[in-house]
């Protein structure tokens, strides 16, 4: 048991100097998980898109509809710019994409107002960008009610009914987690997450892949490496990387958002707790699966590509309740999914780390299935010899 | 000489698996992955609660009608706002649908109470749907009220509904009516994926020369012409990546009939260009980084930055201009556009010419920056 953990000592030294005589490993374990977070909140900051230009066809000519109009380009998401004279002239500027959407009022829209019919106005929206269209939407939805309420005051003032002799019913909408419906709120604290996630199995695959390397120069030996049991240098490289982690988990989840004023609701308790089976876990992972990484520059083509995967997977931008069994059991293998649940729901909800007792469990689990995993792999690759590359 | 290059370079991808994972198996698994996860096209059914602190029969048939929807599905009646907060908390529900206390009472009573509905949009997709479906709910529920006084009032049936809701908005969504999530992201996450690819292959392939020392021997089996070089190592995976992204277009436009109102030609010469251009990027930053770990680290961050930059979710306009002005050196960024208006909108290609012709400047940049690779390939340095 003493040389065990000695053992483990002297792998947790040697990796530590691994990593930081290794640019290409720095460039993982530090500069991708400071920059990275800075760039995406750079490039989502705006939050909200606005004045998207809209062309009009007002064929009924109207004080109504020029009122119509006018309220529509007050709105924060809609800016007119222009009136076309005939739909087949709007969808040109379509086609040219000067507007990415046309209101067409026809010329009975006011007579059936004011005849106590329904006026009706289309709506043709571009839907190449699902934000521009649920701005749009949203906008026409809220000015079609604001309408109503207008045209109804006047018309029950017309027929002789006080309005406030009938009843009414007032709603309102709440948005937790995103209150303003921003984009950077909504996206970016589940990306943080996958950056930890990511950033470390890049840096880990590329030592595995640096230490074959270095097999291929001297004959079968890594020069390098620690002698002992696998499990305790496997002990002692996890420790290194979640030290290292530590401090870059404190920024990127706790700065980062204080940075740009982000969702930022958690306490810093719940979600450094909750984080830390995420760094073992993903450590792991990387140790576990060491033998996709033939050598040092196949971390990038093998890790890299997985972010794309498991965002979709930890059912950020895709729900998990929509998801079949298969997509589901592979996310579930993937600390990362556990993590972004989690963490935002600590970030963005507010939940202690006592309602995510799920998460949490799953993370530790993935930490000891891992585990096992990472020491199987350790032992084999140390058993199996390098193959050399011609190309 | 070129074909001499071309059978070395068939040599070497076919002497090692990664090349042909990369090339091949990784743009496989992601196409299957994001047609297979998204097929449904709409999250539908999203789990959702109520809180009903009315409990009169008004209130029960709120409560039948938002479980009758398509879009939500009512797994929890919460028995207060806390109780509903911890369930959207613990990731149980996306949203609620609160029912204040003497709601029928006072909305008969003229005293106007209010319904409100919370959406967790920490998931954007389903907080929308749910937000949607609460809102319509929420509308068509106070509108029955008003137009059951107002028959009360003596007003016939279908005055009282022309009071209620004057006017309407019809809404188009042009070209996709079922507002399909997949249609999205299959279509843009498909090709920066491969656009991705395209850029770490062709950067790995050509500084793997380097680290293996075998570059002056590349560049001699071209007899010493740099552009002879360039274009027979690259050209059997023009093949091999021009033959992925046509499989991806047949699976999503074929397969999983993906709306294809233009012209298919179009999309197919697009294609052509994107991969040719993707290629000629790699080419010009290995020339200017020639070592494997800036130019991989480089391609992997400009690869995963553009499924952002490119702008397939959030809109170039809306972004600081000095940031949006970066989607523009993206060659997926104008492919994206051709998409958007050939494929989706079934525009002529004429309305997005210029866009062809900004991919064909990736290889003709590349050209310019290719006699930079005579010094590095002929004394090879490897920084690990």
């Amino acid at each position: 048991m003493k040389k065990w953990i000695y053992a483990t000592a002297i792998a947790f030294r040697r990796e530590f100097r691994m990593v930081i005589r290794d640019v290409g490993v720095m460039l993982f374990f530090f500069v991708l998980p400071l920059g990275y977070p800075l760039v995406y909140s750079l490039i989502y900051n705006p939050e909200v898109t606005e004045d998207l230009p809209v062309a009009v066809v007002d064929e009924c000519r109207s004080a109504h509809s020029r009122e119509f109009v006018r309220h529509a380009d007050a709105t924060q998401a809609i800016k007119i710019c222009g009136y076309a004279s005939s739909l087949s002239e709007a969808k040109r500027w379509w086609e040219e994409k000067k507007c990415f959407a046309v209101i067409y009022i026809p010329a009975d829209y006011s007579q059936k107002v004011g005849r106590g019919e329904q006026g009706l106005i289309q709506f043709y929206s571009d839907m190449g960008l699902l934000l521009r269209y649920r701005t749009m939407l949203s906008a026409m939805t809220e000015l079609q009610m604001a309408t109503d309420t207008d045209l109804r005051t006047e018309a029950m003032n017309m027929a002789g009914i006080p309005s406030s002799a009938t009843a009414s019913v007032q709603t309102q909408a709440f948005f937790l987690g995103d209150p303003q419906q921003g984009f950077a709120s909504f996206i970016l604290p589940g990306i943080l997450v996958l950056i930890l996630q990511q950033s470390i199995m890049l840096g880990v695959l590329m030592l595995r892949g640096s230490s074959k390397d270095r097999r291929r120069l001297h004959g079968g030996i890594d020069p390098l490496d620690t002698e002992g049991p696998a499990s305790a240098k496997v002990v002692g490289r996890t420790l290194c990387y979640t030290v290292f982690y530590l401090p870059t988990a404190l920024y990127v989840l706790h700065f980062v958002p204080e940075f740009f004023a982000f969702p930022h609701i958690g306490h810093i308790a719940d979600y450094f707790l909750f984080i830390l089976p995420l760094l073992i876990a993903s450590a792991l992972l990387g140790q576990a699966v060491q033998f996709l990484a033939s050598e040092r520059e196949s971390a990038f083509i093998v890790v890299v590509f997985t972010s794309v995967a498991f965002l979709f997977l930890s059912g950020l931008t895709w729900p998990r309740y929509a998801m079949n069994q298969l997509w589901l059991w592979l996310g579930n293998l993937v600390p990362a999914t556990w993590g972004v649940n989690g963490f935002v729901a600590i970030n963005n909800n507010g939940s202690t780390l006592a309602l995510q007792q799920t998460n949490y469990l799953a993370l530790w689990v993935l930490v000891a299935v891992y585990f096992v995993c990472a020491v199987l792999a350790e032992s084999h690759a140390e058993r199996t010899p390098v193959k050399p590359l011609y190309a | 000489m070129f074909f001499d290059v071309v059978k070395r370079e068939l040599r070497r991808i076919t002497s090692r698996p990664i090349y042909l994972v990369g090339i091949l198996l990784v743009p496989a698994f992601m196409s299957l992955l994001f047609v297979s996860l998204l097929g449904e096209g709409l999250p539908e059914k999203v789990p959702a609660a109520i809180v009903d602190l009315d409990h009169t029969p008004l209130s029960r048939q709120t409560t039948r009608s938002l479980n009758a929807m398509e879009l939500v599905d009512i797994v929890d009646r919460e028995e207060s706002y806390n109780q509903a907060i911890r369930s959207v908390q613990e990731g149980k529900i996306m949203g609620f649908f609160v029912i204040p206390e003497d709601f029928e009472k006072e909305a008969i009573g003229g005293k106007a109470p209010t319904i409100t509905f919370y959406c967790n949009l920490t998931y954007y997709v389903p907080g929308s749907l749910v937000f949607k479906g609460f809102k319509t709910m929420a509308v068509t529920t106070s509108g029955r009220i008003v137009a059951n006084s107002l028959v009360e009032k003596g007003i016939s049936q279908g005055v009282a509904g022309a009071i209620i809701q004057p006017m309407n908005i019809a809404f188009h969504p042009l070209r996709n009516p079922w507002t399909n999530y997949s249609y999205y992201l299959s279509s843009s996450f498909l090709p920066g994926l491969l656009e991705l690819m395209i850029f770490l292959m062709t950067a790995y392939s050509i500084t793997m020369e380097i680290k293996r020392d075998t570059a002056p021997e590349w560049i001699r089996a071209a007899r010493g012409r740099i552009s002879t070089a360039i274009l027979g190592k690259l050209f059997p995976q023009t093949l091999l990546f021009l033959l992925v992204g046509v499989g991806m277009m047949s699976l999503m436009y074929g397969w999983h009939h993906f709306p294809m109102n233009g012209t298919m030609g179009g999309m197919l010469l697009a294609m052509l260009l994107f991969v040719i251009a993707c290629q000629s990027f790699a080419v010009g930053l290995c020339a200017l980084l020639p070592n494997p770990r800036y130019a991989l680290s480089l391609c992997s961050l400009t690869g995963i930055l553009a499924f952002s930059l490119a702008a397939f979710s959030y809109p170039v306009e809306s972004m600081y201009g000095a940031v949006g002005i970066f989607s523009y050196i993206l060659p997926v960024r104008y492919y994206f556009l051709i998409y958007l208006s050939v494929a989706l909108d079934g525009v002529p290609v004429y309305f997005v010419r210029l866009y062809y012709v900004a991919l064909l400047g990736f290889p003709i940049v590349a050209m310019l920056l290719s006699p930079l690779y005579k010094r590095a390939m002929l004394k090879p340095v490897y920084v690990q």
